[in-house]
């Protein structure tokens, strides 16, 4: 098992895409700061009238947003990217057991998409904070206990994104596929979920996965009713239950198919 | 490489019994059964859709037959813990992820199966790609793709060895490489099984063959066995035709006439010679006819694509 951890792991450093989706992430807490300076420079111009009518997003919590897609994408990549080019032949010869094969990708995907979905939005925070000061802006001010554990709640959230990307990616055995169902998952549903009628929006909306990290977090979502807000442990629950759907059927699905 | 492995106990053999796979209707292997032995090269030969890469999928445990088993030293290969160690395969050198280098490639590789790093260095020297080790693959030729993926089979040192059609779409000198590749890993005592449906190529480079057509066992003989079968004649053009096809004759030989010059059976280019100059008869033209290894399995597959079976 080690080792074939290991294979996977030299496996994702050695590709490009890897590193293009990390730096799209990376390139997203730029902007977010960029947004952070503005928004201060705006607040320093503006009369006290126009403070109390200002508010700033959540910048860190934006960056973590992209890079549940973005990672979503390198579980998918991880695997259709073999599929499609006649490696995971090569791949499941040298590592007859399947279920290691997927597991071992599981582990380095999850693990990467842990560590990236934690460390750039965090990073992101901090940065906000010296570029923010002290200024009293709305919607910036959470106290960084707080702020720390919604980023790490992110975090997780955004390897579950990675870990449903990979398993969609062996599911569909196609990169394009994989990826509509993920943006389906990540954008798509949420809005329908939003239109029903009630209560069966506030129902949906609240084990939407975007959702989920505030709810772990002990935290609350605008578009919701507070009563329809899942505990912390209901929304870990959750999550679980989405990564091990669609890897429960990728592991029955590689173990049973012709490569 | 290999730590663990008890050199001397591996024989490499490799036994394919009763191997029955279908695809939806069709019947891509119908109950075949053969055994490869080591020490010598065994060509796999069949038409297009034969079942040829259906039988090394199924060996590598890539694809699951309906009935019957394949076999690599008396175990299926699905259950070896170290793969790379028994059986080197190379199934389709285009099979890779153009955006790795050859050495990261190779890397993971041997890193699955516990080989060491510095087996990757070696095994790219032997192939001639050292120079070219941290390059990206898509920017290979179809030629540096088949030496990777003989890299990639030979990072186990593995006493047995397949390899799907690895002469394709390689210029002379790859051929030639390849051919001279396979007799040594032959000659160094491994079991070599090399897919083909070129008759021609397998006739220089393999001792024996494996004939299938239509997922059946057409032949299972040695080169020259199946060049016995099928007697060899050569071709004679003179002036003097006739008086040479009658000289021919009371020599004892076969004689068709074929547009203008003569196809003689049964004595040999030197024979036919010597017996023209005795008699003062100018030759214009005396060939060999070397194809005939190929028009016999020309003519053993035709045989099963018109009736199905047969042996």
């Amino acid at each position: 098992m080690i080792d074939t951890i290991a294979a996977e792991w030299l496996k994702l450093r050695s590709v490009r895409s890897t590193y293009i989706l990390a730096g799209v992430v990376v390139a997203c807490a730029g902007a977010a700061l960029l947004l952070a300076w503005y928004a201060a420079r705006i607040w320093d111009g503006s009369t006290p009238e126009q403070r109390t009518h200002f508010a700033l997003s959540d910048v860190a919590e934006l960056v973590g947003w992209v890079a549940q897609l973005c990672m979503a994408l390198l579980g998918v990549l991880a695997v259709t990217g073999e599929y499609g080019s006649g490696m995971i032949r090569t791949t499941l010869a040298v590592v007859p057991r399947r279920a290691t094969v997927l597991a071992a990708k599981a582990s380095v995907v999850g693990t990467a998409a842990f560590l990236v979905g934690v460390a750039i939005p965090l990073l992101t925070y901090a940065l906000s904070r010296l570029v923010i000061g002290d200024r009293p802006i709305r919607g910036s001010s959470t106290p960084a206990p707080d702020e720390i554990r919604l980023l790490l709640a992110a975090g997780l959230l955004i390897a579950v994104f990675a870990l449903i990307g990979l398993g969609l990616g062996v599911i569909l055995r196609s990169t394009a596929g994989a990826i509509v169902t993920v943006v389906a998952l990540w954008y798509l549903l949420p809005i329908v979920a939003l239109n029903l009628p009630s209560p069966w929006n506030d129902r949906l909306t609240s084990v939407m996965l975007i959702n989920l990290a505030r709810e772990l977090a002990g935290g609350h979502y605008e578009t919701a009713a507070p009563q329809g807000l899942l505990s912390p442990a209901g929304a870990l629950v959750t999550m679980l239950v989405y990564a091990a759907l669609p890897l429960g059927a990728a592991t029955l699905l590689i173990r049973r198919r012709d490569a | 490489m290999c730590p663990g492995r008890v050199s001397g106990t591996v024989v490499g053999v490799i036994e394919i019994q009763d191997l029955t796979k279908r695809y939806g209707r069709t019947v891509a292997l119908d109950a075949l059964s053969c055994a490869v032995r080591p020490g010598r090269v065994t060509g796999f030969l069949g038409p297009n859709g034969a079942g040829k890469s259906t039988t090394m999928r199924v060996l590598l445990g890539l694809d699951a037959p309906d009935a019957g088993v394949a076999l690599v030293n008396g175990v299926r290969y699905a259950s070896l813990r170290r793969p790379m160690c028994e059986v080197g395969a190379l199934l389709d050198a285009t099979a890779v992820q153009g955006a790795r280098s050859a050495l990261n490639h190779l890397r993971w590789l041997a890193r699955t199966n516990r080989i060491g790093a510095r087996r990757t260095i070696a095994v790219l020297e032997q192939v001639g790609l050292a120079g070219v080790a941290r390059k990206r693959i898509h920017t290979f030729s179809l030629g540096m793709k088949q030496r990777l993926g003989i890299a990639a089979a030979l990072l186990g040192d593995p006493p047995v060895v397949i390899f799907d059609e690895p002469v394709n779409g390689l210029d002379p000198d790859g051929v030639r490489w390849i051919r001279e590749l396979m007799r040594s890993l032959a000659a160094e005592g491994r079991t070599v099984l090399l897919s083909s449906h070129l008759m021609t190529e397998m006739a220089l480079t393999a001792d024996r063959l494996i004939i299938i057509g239509r997922g059946r066992l057409i032949a299972d003989t040695s080169v020259r066995e199946l060049a016995d079968r099928f007697p060899q004649g050569v071709l004679v053009r003179s002036p003097r035709v006739a008086e040479l096809s009658g000289a021919l004759r009371s020599a004892g030989a076969a004689v068709a006439e074929e547009s203008g010059a003569l196809s003689v059976r049964g004595l040999d280019v030197a024979a036919i010679g010597d017996l023209a100059a005795a008699r003062g008869i100018p030759l214009h033209e005396v060939t060999p006819r070397s194809a005939s290894l190929e028009d016999a399995y020309l003519q053993l597959t035709a045989d099963t694509v018109e009736y199905g079976a047969a042996r």
